[in-house]
């Protein structure tokens, strides 16, 4: 019986590789395609009605600075003179001096708008997203300061260590067509 | 029996394993801060610490709740009023209920909407505030009729009754309004006017009090300015007193007091929200002593704010005194009637 030959020739050999490169290709592309659909399906977002402003966020995030920032909703702010997230609960005077400031890093800006009303902003770059000014919001005023994941920052761990740290439930996962959830409503009242 | 003795040891050493895995799952759970009080582990700087702000002297206290709350059974009680018999009218969910000696249910008066407010006149008519009119009831709870809307901006918060008029605060336009007994609007009282030195009302959320005292004068709560200001019928501010303080003789936060209430003898209780305090003032506006403090409104035992969301979305508690000086507290966490008695002897400033 005449021996087969089963040595393949240089062309053969790179069609081959053509072939199963191709192959490979195909397949991972679709892999990465669905893999990042999956991911992106759904974002982490905080809960602000739930949310107790523990000040984990700031210390969890992988990242260096948190993901997390304190945003304001305008609409229910009382613009308050005031203002208890804006000054510690006993300041010495109503003033932006920093000794009366409530935020560590003066993330927390305000404005003169008319006697007595003052609008209050805040520098996301400075901010860390430890919630303090949150919880004097929360405690005195209408709850319009209150923390969010903001999503040119996050990187959407799949597992989010400040997920697995949030002691309320607040932090959890959201569509990610509707990435935020901004407060509407004063908090009490 | 050596295969007997492995299958035991095996056993055995599963059971260790599950026992350790549900002891451990139950550590967990129990030691898991689910509210958060134990705090990130950031340093001090970035921690807001409420465990001082309500503090006081505890001989300032010069009440005691030695009665059983009466239970509204409301989801979501808002106002509280003494009828001149002393029945008690709570305002709540979508109904007015009446209670009387001991906290039995009197009636229940069914609405068509969310009622804010209630006040009972001399002659028994009982005026409803909803969040933009006022509705109006005879003693029997036979409706009367309903007052002209006041727009969308509206949002009523009180209503104060004297012998011939009837005044209804408004929050949402920052103007308290007096009206005559048919629902004709008389005066637009407290709107900022330079002229007659109104410096006009500051009310961050949806908290503004009115009452009428026997000097004949309107008292309204300022909530943005920490004071409790004094009006004629025809709107002159005459004089004002309170001021911002963390302290327990101060209003605390951003805008209190929330509510108040006159006692018989001219004294004023007022409602903090924030820091819960219900406290007494005399007819002058001094401190004289602490109703219940945090530790006694809040929580028994931790001295603490409204810091939990469900604490948030109702602590601003109403309050009303009745004929015998009892002050009567809408607790709006829990949904009661929780009754204050003077405790016998207590004198101004805690000393007894």
């Amino acid at each position: 019986m005449p021996q087969e030959d089963k040595s393949i020739d240089r062309r053969q050999f790179l069609k081959s590789g053509i072939r199963g490169a191709a192959v490979v290709g195909i397949v991972g592309a679709a892999g990465l395609g669905v893999s990042k659909t999956r991911k992106s399906d759904t974002v982490w977002q905080i809960d602000p009605n739930i949310c107790v402003s523990c000040g984990n966020c700031a210390k969890y995030c992988v990242l260096e600075v948190s993901a997390v920032k304190c945003v304001h909703a305008f609409a229910i702010c009382g613009y308050c003179d005031l203002c208890s997230g804006y000054l510690n609960p006993k300041p010495r005077e109503l003033d932006s001096g920093a000794e009366n400031e409530l935020c560590p890093t003066g993330a927390v800006k305000r404005k003169f708008v008319e006697d007595p009303y003052y609008e209050y902003t805040i520098d996301e770059e400075l901010c860390i997203g430890c919630g303090k000014c949150v919880k004097g919001c929360n405690a005195f005023g209408n709850g319009s300061l209150h923390l969010q994941v903001r999503h040119d920052r996050c990187l959407n761990c799949n597992e989010c260590s400040i997920a697995a740290a949030c002691p309320s439930g607040a932090f959890k996962r959201v569509p990610a067509d509707s990435p935020y959830m901004i407060k509407t409503k004063v908090s009490h009242g | 029996m050596n295969r007997c003795g492995k299958g035991t040891n095996a056993g055995l050493f599963a059971l260790i394993v599950v026992g350790l895995a549900i002891a451990a799952g139950v550590v967990a759970v129990v030691r898991f801060d689910v509210r958060g009080e134990k705090g990130s582990g950031l340093s001090r700087d970035y921690v807001y610490d409420t465990a001082e702000l309500g503090k006081f002297d505890p001989k300032l206290i010069l009440y005691d709740e030695s009665i059983r709350p009466i239970a509204t059974n409301f989801s979501k009680s808002r106002g509280i009023a003494v009828g001149l018999r002393g029945d008690i009218f709570v305002a709540g969910d979508r109904a007015v209920r009446v209670f009387g000696e001991g906290g039995v249910l009197k009636r229940d008066v069914d609405l068509d909407g969310q009622p804010v407010c209630v006040c009972a006149g001399d002659d028994g008519t009982v005026y409803i505030g909803m969040r933009d009119h006022v509705e109006v009831y005879d003693s029997g709870f036979n409706r009367l009729g309903s007052w002209e809307g006041l727009g969308e901006k509206a949002v009523l918060t009180s209503i104060a009754v004297s012998k011939e008029d009837v005044f209804v605060a408004d929050a949402g336009n920052r103007v308290v309004l007096r009206y005559d007994r048919s629902g004709k609007l008389v005066k637009r009282i407290g709107e900022k006017d330079a002229e007659r030195n109104i410096p006009g009302f500051v009310i961050p959320s949806a908290y503004f009090d009115v009452a009428m005292a026997a000097d004949g004068l309107l008292r309204v709560t300022d909530p943005g300015r920490h004071r409790i200001e004094a009006y004629t019928v025809d709107g002159d501010l005459e004089f004002w007193w309170g001021k911002f303080s963390m302290d327990v003789d101060g209003f605390c936060g951003c805008c209190n007091p929330v509510n108040f209430a006159i006692l018989p003898d001219g004294s004023f209780v007022t409602s903090e929200k924030g820091l819960m305090r219900v406290k007494i003032y005399d007819p002058q506006g001094e401190f004289v002593g602490v109703v219940a403090g945090p530790e006694q409104l809040v929580e028994t035992g931790t001295a603490r704010i409204g810091v939990t969301p469900s604490e948030d979305t109702a602590r601003g508690f109403d309050v009303a005194v009745d004929g015998r000086g009892r002050v009567l507290v809408l607790d709006t966490i829990k949904n009661t009637v929780r009754i204050f008695t003077r405790r016998q002897g207590a004198d101004a400033q805690g000393s007894e």
